[in-house]
């Protein structure tokens, strides 16, 4: 995935306020999730970043590989508490 | 333009002053006291200001994924492992400057669906919300920033924002995923289950077409199955979550395999013993994952002040995942994220943490007997656990959320009242927990008085200068009538006198059971009171009282819809009596089916989505092994029959018994023309108010101007006219005792619950005129006990005599909410007025009062302004929210209620 891809909301280091705004923990502002990450983005674990996941062909949706039974996930899906993530 | 209302009766010399007891003065008066919170609450506070309500998936996607993984599994284990699972998969998020920690979810002001228990509205909604989740939005700063000042509600779609139910806002990436599980529950959610059986209900197709015609608001055991009752504290407070599992083990060990006695549930002990503890190791997980997050944190951290926080947090959370607290801080933690499992549990409005002041004080007393921490820093705390609970969000419908709630969740913190030894029980920590309340103003938690003659002096002026804040609370209720309520509704499940004393209020005003249980912190005893009861405001949900009559004189048609709803009655109404009598056959009519249908509801949701975590906080769960859906609480007769625009109804039967039956200045064909024609006004819709004087004339004819008259010059509740606090005394005096008639699936009776929340706006929207002379669409009278807007015209006294005509200990509450303006209290005299006027209402026998001080001028200055008003907020009804988050309705009707210039 290209960096340009990568948005303030998918940095570990933004905490969402809401859909739209979080606080960035490095500056304490508040910044727009959407807007395109800054040189100090480090990445937040979704399951689009898991070594498990397989991305669906339908749009937002995929695979967890991790679980013998192969659920449904979504790539968004925040994993900083998942045992299984595989970076 | 038609002729207005209000100018119609000005030029008939019956004008509708909504000012009692003098005249307001002409320029805009602030409210007296206004405080500023501590810096740290002020930048937490608004940051809220401009959070949006927020939902995420993550919860319901965990709990999903694990629930039909274990396909096969006992109900209860299933249950208990997909919620341990949530639990333990939740996101931790810590905000800069905050001390208490956790929230629902990953937003600052976050919540999710639970399509276990509803899966309808994503699947009615399911094209419309793909197609805009799809949707490439690329909204500017300029709009994003614009929405987040108009108040937290998303209503609209915007950006990559999907808006859901009208509130709340998800980011379009995780829709597709929330649609997809809600799509696992169809069929099996428990609102889907419930509607096959329900079906079987002889009555069904009336209760069908008293929810389509709003003569009722809404179902009850899928929407909001839990809340309006009071949590219980004290076992993770004793024993921590490590004591809990311990405990858990020793009791399967006891009673694998043995029934004890009980053929139908001694065996479930053993599952229950292993469900809770099963979910409490997952919300042990969830603190862990916190502390984790802090521990990150505080190393990522270069601020040294910041960076200790950080590490405190952490030391906090580790010590809480598995102990009991030791001090005033870990205690208010420990509440706190037990709140919060409760609320991430089950859809419930109105968990309300009970009297916190008095739970917190053994931690706080030792704390300062020990110098640990000085009443500054516990105000502090104070202040940041308001705002944490104003982040609190309930998911719902927008019916439920908008109309029932006005977005409000109801954390109602009681004060006062009396110990267990029958002492008052109004301490120091109350006091602070009141200062906070000034000084934080924001809507939660709300406070409330438990108004006993016992109470000290210093304690209640305390929380009348609060009251002056304008913050509307704290409510006042009556310790003894509610004591009284106590023993009478749950004598039979073996309540005290003692135990009376232990009660508290659930949500905005329902009065709730509650024990003692005994503390023990470093070596001293403490009884602390917590909350033993099953839900409340659960059963047969608002009834609009002015809709049966309206029904009753058109022979069970609705005149909105034109659909029958009733069976007819085909009686002529010739007399009073029959006329009465025919609205009781109707009412009873529409409880039972209620009633029956909604036993079932909570019989699917018990048997589907029984609460694990809270049962272990409540149930006698450690001697009985039982939790609630076995009726393992200790007080269960907690179901009740709700009605909504009492002084609506009385006004309307004084008005037909003085002008068709008594005086015959009008028949009952005219009554009714007029009714249908809506005095010859517009509807509230088109002329855009809901307040009754601003309705417009659409006929100039005249046709139905004396009638009109004869009906608004009729005598009216809140006068001290006998003539009508009769008929409200004839209403309670059959009503209260009739609840009792009907039972919940728990085999007890009933009981009647008389609060309109924001009810009265949805259900005056869907009532034709009344025959008080009310108009089309307008609001209902607010509460049960509240003059109608401006027909109480001989003071405040002259209204407490009519409110009290009935015994208010047979209702569960009551509800009177009094507009005062902020000079007629002004100064010390001032507050002396009012908790005068509070004593003898109370000493009267009146259940509640609630005050807001405010200048009307405010409130009509923001409706044109709103976004300048971003932190106004009002009581409404049982509730302080903030203005911007009102809808217009229920606006205008606060705007109208009588303002009271002069004590």
């Amino acid at each position: 995935m290209s960096k340009q891809l990568h948005k303030h909301c998918d940095c570990r280091n933004y905490a969402p306020v809401d859909v739209v705004k979080g606080i960035c923990h490095r500056t304490k502002d508040v910044i727009l999730g959407d807007e395109i990450q800054c040189e100090h983005y480090a990445q937040l674990n979704k399951c689009k970043h898991c070594g498990h996941f397989t991305a669906s062909a339908e749009e937002f949706m995929g695979i967890c590989n991790a679980d013998p039974a192969k659920p449904w996930t979504y790539p968004d899906l925040i994993t900083v508490t998942c045992e299984a993530f595989k970076a | 333009m038609g002729k207005k209302l209000s100018e119609v009766l000005e030029q008939s010399g019956l004008s509708m002053n909504f000012e009692a007891g003098g005249a307001a003065p002409e320029g805009v008066v602030e409210r007296e006291v206004a405080q500023q919170p501590c810096p740290r609450a002020a930048k937490l506070r608004e940051l809220y200001y401009n959070t949006l309500s927020s939902a995420t998936s993550e919860f319901p996607y965990w709990y999903t994924r694990f629930h039909k993984a274990l396909d096969g599994e006992l109900p209860i284990m299933r249950r208990a492992l997909a919620l341990k699972q949530a639990f333990a998969h939740l996101t931790p998020m810590i905000y800069p400057g905050e001390l208490i920690v956790m929230g629902r979810a990953h937003y600052y002001r976050g919540s999710y669906p639970m399509p276990w228990l509803s899966e309808g509205y994503y699947m009615a909604k399911e094209d419309e919300l793909h197609k805009a989740a799809m949707a490439t939005g690329g909204a500017s700063a300029d709009e994003l920033s614009k929405f987040g000042t108009g108040g937290g509600n998303v209503t609209q779609n915007f950006g990559t924002i999907v808006s859901l139910a009208g509130k709340f806002g998800m980011r379009q990436e995780e829709v597709p995923a929330t649609l997809r599980i809600a799509r696992e529950w169809v069929n099996k959610s428990a609102d889907d289950v419930c509607r096959k059986y329900e079906k079987m209900v002889p009555e069904y197709p009336i209760k069908e077409s008293i929810m389509r015609n709003v003569v009722c608001i809404m179902d009850s055991g899928f929407t909001l199955p839990q809340g309006r009752e009071v949590i219980n504290y004290f076992y993770p407070l004793q024993y921590g979550f490590d004591g809990i599992i311990a405990i858990c083990e020793k009791r399967k060990g006891e009673v694998a395999g043995r029934a004890g006695g009980d053929g139908l549930i001694g065996m479930n002990r053993l599952y229950n013993y292993e469900a809770i503890k099963l979910v409490v190791e997952g919300v042990q997980s969830w603190i862990e994952n916190y502390a984790k997050e802090a521990r990150r944190l505080e190393e990522f951290e270069q601020e040294p002040v910041q960076k200790q926080e950080y590490k405190e947090i952490a030391e906090r959370l580790e010590w809480i995942t598995h102990n009991p607290p030791r001090n005033f801080r870990e205690a208010i933690q420990l509440c706190w994220t037990t709140h919060l499992a409760v609320l991430n549990e089950d859809v419930a409005s109105g968990m309300s943490p009970g009297r916190m002041g008095q739970i917190l004080f053994p931690y706080f007393q030792q704390d300062k007997e020990r110098g640990d921490i000085n009443d500054q820093e516990v105000l502090e705390w104070l202040q940041l656990q308001r705002i944490k609970f104003t982040c609190i969000d309930v998911f719902g419908s927008a019916g439920v959320v908008g109309g029932v709630l006005s977005g409000n969740t109801f954390n109602n913190l009681c004060l006062g009242g009396l110990q267990r030894n029958g002492q008052p029980a109004a301490n120091d920590l109350e006091k602070l927990i009141i200062e906070a309340g000034q000084r934080c103003v924001t809507t939660q938690p709300t406070l409330s008085v438990m108004y006993d003659e016992k109470l000290p002096e210093e304690f209640l002026l305390k929380a009348i200068e609060c009251n002056k804040t304008g913050t509307g609370y704290p409510a006042w209720m009556n310790n003894r009538n509610a004591m009284d309520f106590m023993l009478r509704q749950y004598g039979r499940e073996g309540m005290t006198v003692e135990e009376s004393r232990a009660w508290s209020v659930g949500g905005c005003l329902e009065s709730s059971p509650g024990s003692w249980f005994e503390l023990e912190l470093n070596g001293r005893k403490y009884n602390i009171p917590g909350g033993s009861g099953q839900p409340t405001s659960v059963g047969v949900h608002f009834i609009g009282l002015p809709k049966i009559l309206e029904l009753v004189l058109f022979d069970g048609v609705d005149q909105r819809t034109g659909e029958r709803v009733f069976p007819p009655h085909g009686r002529k109404l010739e007399s009073y009596a029959e006329l009465w009598a025919q609205f009781q056959a109707y009412f009873r009519m529409a409880v039972d089916c209620l009633a029956t249908t909604n036993n079932i509801q909570h019989d699917i949701w018990r048997k589907q989505n029984m609460s694990v975590f809270t049962s272990m906080l409540k149930s006698r769960w450690i001697e009985t092994g039982r939790l609630i859906h076995e009726m393992g609480y200790k007080y269960n007769a907690t179901y009740n029959v709700e009605t909504c625009g009492t002084v609506t109804l009385v006004n309307s039967l004084v008005a037909l018994k003085k002008v068709v039956y008594d005086d015959r200045e009008a028949t009952l064909e005219e009554m009714k023309d007029a009714v249908r024609n809506n005095f010859g006004f517009k509807t509230a819709e088109e002329v855009k108010s809901y307040s009754l004087a601003d309705q417009e004339k659409r006929d100039e004819s005249g046709t139905y101007d004396r009638i009109h008259f004869l009906v608004l010059s009729a005598p009216k509740y809140g006068n001290d006219d006998h003539y009508a606090d009769s008929v409200m005394q004839q209403w309670e005096e059959w009503f209260c005792p009739m609840c009792s008639e009907f039972e919940s699936l728990y085999g007890l009776p009933m009981y009647p619950c008389q609060i309109s929340v924001s009810t009265h706006a949805p259900m005056g929207a869907a009532t034709v005129a009344t025959p008080d002379g009310r108009l089309s669409g307008t609001t209902f009278g607010d509460g049960s006990m509240s003059a109608y807007a401006g027909t109480d015209r001989n003071g405040p006294y002259a209204l407490f005599n009519s409110a009290t005509v009935w015994d208010h200990t047979m209702s569960q509450n009551s509800q009177m909410n009094m507009k005062v303006h902020p000079t007629a209290i002004h100064g010390l005299e001032g507050s002396k007025k009012l908790l005068e006027l509070t004593r003898a209402y109370m000493r009267k026998g009146g259940f509640h009062i609630q005050y807001n001080i405010v200048d009307s001028k405010v409130l009509r200055a923001a409706q044109q302004e709103q976004e300048k008003y971003r932190d106004l907020v009002v009581r409404v009804a049982g509730f302080t929210q903030y203005w911007c988050e009102i809808g217009k309705p229920i606006q205008d009707e606060v705007v109208a209620r009588t303002e009271y210039e002069g004590m």
